[in-house]
């Protein structure tokens, strides 16, 4: 039983350390210029894709060339998206549902390119550790470990961008005050560009480091869409500490409620948490009104 | 150093800025004022780039319509808001530095920054959260911000509002300072007619949008049609 509940715990630490970076993805968009992304799941589906991708090229081998290869293209296809589709609409009326909606088309589009480029059979990557740790009932596997350091690794190193560069602090300028950081000089429209494109390298880490245990599939950024978005609204829209917060509690309820009464009840008990705290506190864990 | 020429401003039906012309010569304080909706505000997101406009404004004979918001504050013009536009999180100090990192043309100058904290007397809650400050702190703080992008123009957008006499004299000393110390052009929106001629050497005054005089402060403020527009009729 103490065991049982070991794993449960590890489990819900190594998922909730992934959502952690991928929601915080979302939330920096939402923090930095209002827009939801809707293509979002499929920016994680797209980074698992493109590591399945470099894993076919010859002189390939490892995780280290992956990842140093995957995130500039990542970079520069979230940075090429804010740029063609989501900044001309910035000017129009309504442009938040407008985003949503060109969002929301670019999502179908890049899961069926999937489908059609890949096919429906699930790919799959190698795992970047083997083995594991062993003790009695107890199994650890080396590759969890990795997941959960290189999560909280890419936090980290979020965390130390926006603190310590000169990007980093556009960034944040921009996410509190987007008239008084454009008086002063800082180009709104590239920040809102740079936060795109480093929240999709954030997502598709994301998708690389999961598609070692749940497989790549053309639909299968959906599920991580939605639990992204109950993340962000449940930390508090814009807050990334919440999201934060919001991504560890979601971990761990998931595999709780996953060992103790199946898999098929998570998402259930998911938005049932999500919407008794938005009834009870609108604004999220740590989200602010207005 | 600063011409507006023939810029019209309308918002679908509604013409906020009509037809206005009007000269900032270098090293002077120039006053606007006018009654509330009389457009003020709106030539400053003119002249800063936040909007689109018909006609030219001119910045050292370089056209400078149609320039995004951060190119402007980069050649050299820097405004504050009415309602301070600080970063809350952000501490007093890493605030100024957020100016001379992106606005100032000769790029981040750590002894700039602690030159101008010292300046708007903010020296000593450098480390202070800007979300903690006071509502005149707030302005200085600002206005500091706009000094550590080194301009050659100062907009400065009701400055005195929400503020008490002691406040008043501060900061018009320190709008004094930057003008004569730092050599700074300003460009002042106040409602203290007090405050527009002790300080300033050109006033305009805005109706509907449109110009009603432009001149010596103490002229301008007892002409009939200012006093008729702006200050009320005393006859009514």
């Amino acid at each position: 039983m103490v065991i049982e509940i070991a794993d449960v715990i590890i489990s819900g630490l190594i998922n909730g350390s992934v959502y952690a970076l991928m929601a915080v993805g979302l939330t920096l968009i939402y923090g930095v210029s209002k827009a939801f992304n809707f293509a979002y799941g499929s920016f994680y589906s797209l980074g698992g894709y493109i590591a399945f991708l470099l894993f076919g090229l010859s002189f390939i081998n490892n995780y280290f060339l992956v990842f140093l290869l995957a995130a500039p293209i990542l970079l520069v296809f979230g940075f090429f998206v804010e740029k063609v589709l989501v900044a001309p609409l910035r000017k129009r009326d309504d442009w938040e549902i407008k985003v949503m909606m060109i969002t929301l088309g670019l999502a179908l589009f890049l899961d069926n390119s999937f489908q059609v480029i890949f096919g429906s059979r699930m790919k799959s990557l190698p795992p970047f550790l083997e083995g594991g740790f062993e003790g009695g009932n107890f199994y650890l596997s080396h590759q969890d470990v990795g997941i959960f350091f290189l999560s909280i690794g890419g936090i980290l190193l979020f965390r130390w961008f926006l603190n310590n560069t000169r990007t980093g602090m556009s960034v944040r300028a921009v996410a509190q005050n987007p008239a008084g950081a454009q008086i002063v000089g800082i180009p709104k429209e590239f920040v809102f560009a740079a936060t795109f494109a480093i929240s999709t390298v954030m997502v598709g880490m994301g998708g690389i480091l999961l598609a070692q245990k749940y497989f790549i599939t053309p639909m299968g950024g959906w599920d991580i869409l939605v639990k992204a978005w109950v993340i962000t609204a449940f930390g508090g829209m814009g807050s990334i500490r919440g999201g934060l917060y919001a991504a560890f509690i979601v971990g761990m309820l998931e595999a709780f409620v996953g060992w103790y009464f199946g898999m098929t009840w998570t998402l259930i008990v998911l938005f049932a948490v999500l919407l008794t705290t938005l009834a009870v506190r609108p604004q999220g864990l740590l989200g602010k009104w207005g | 150093m600063l011409r507006v020429t023939n810029v019209t401003k309308k918002f679908g039906e509604l013409t906020a800025v009509n037809n206005l012309s009007f000269e900032v010569r270098q090293g002077q304080i120039f006053g606007i004022a006018g009654p509330n909706g009389a457009g003020k505000s709106t030539v400053y997101n003119l002249i800063t780039g936040l909007y689109d406009f018909k006609g030219t404004i001119c910045f050292k004979d370089q056209d400078i319509s149609g320039l995004p918001p951060h190119r402007i504050a980069r050649l050299g013009i820097a405004r504050t808001f009415q309602i301070p536009q600080t970063f809350p999180s952000l501490t007093v100090a890493k605030s100024i530095e957020v100016g001379s990192h992106f606005g100032s043309q000769k790029g981040f100058d750590k002894d700039h920054v602690d030159q101008v904290l010292a300046f708007v007397n903010l020296a000593e809650k450098r480390d202070a959260p800007t979300g903690s400050l006071n509502l005149l702190h707030k302005k200085m703080l600002m206005i500091g911000a706009a000094l550590a992008t080194r301009p050659e123009i100062l907009m400065l957008d009701e400055p005195m509002a929400g503020s008490n006499a002691k406040e008043i004299i501060q900061l018009m000393d320190l709008i004094r300072r930057i003008n004569q110390d730092l050599g700074v052009t300003i460009i002042l929106i106040e409602h203290f007619m007090k405050v527009l001629t002790e300080l300033t050497q050109t006033l305009l005054i805005l109706e509907t949008g449109t110009k009603i005089c432009c001149g010596d402060p103490k002229k301008v403020t007892s002409d009939p049609r200012v006093i008729e527009c702006y200050l009320g009729d005393c006859n009514d």
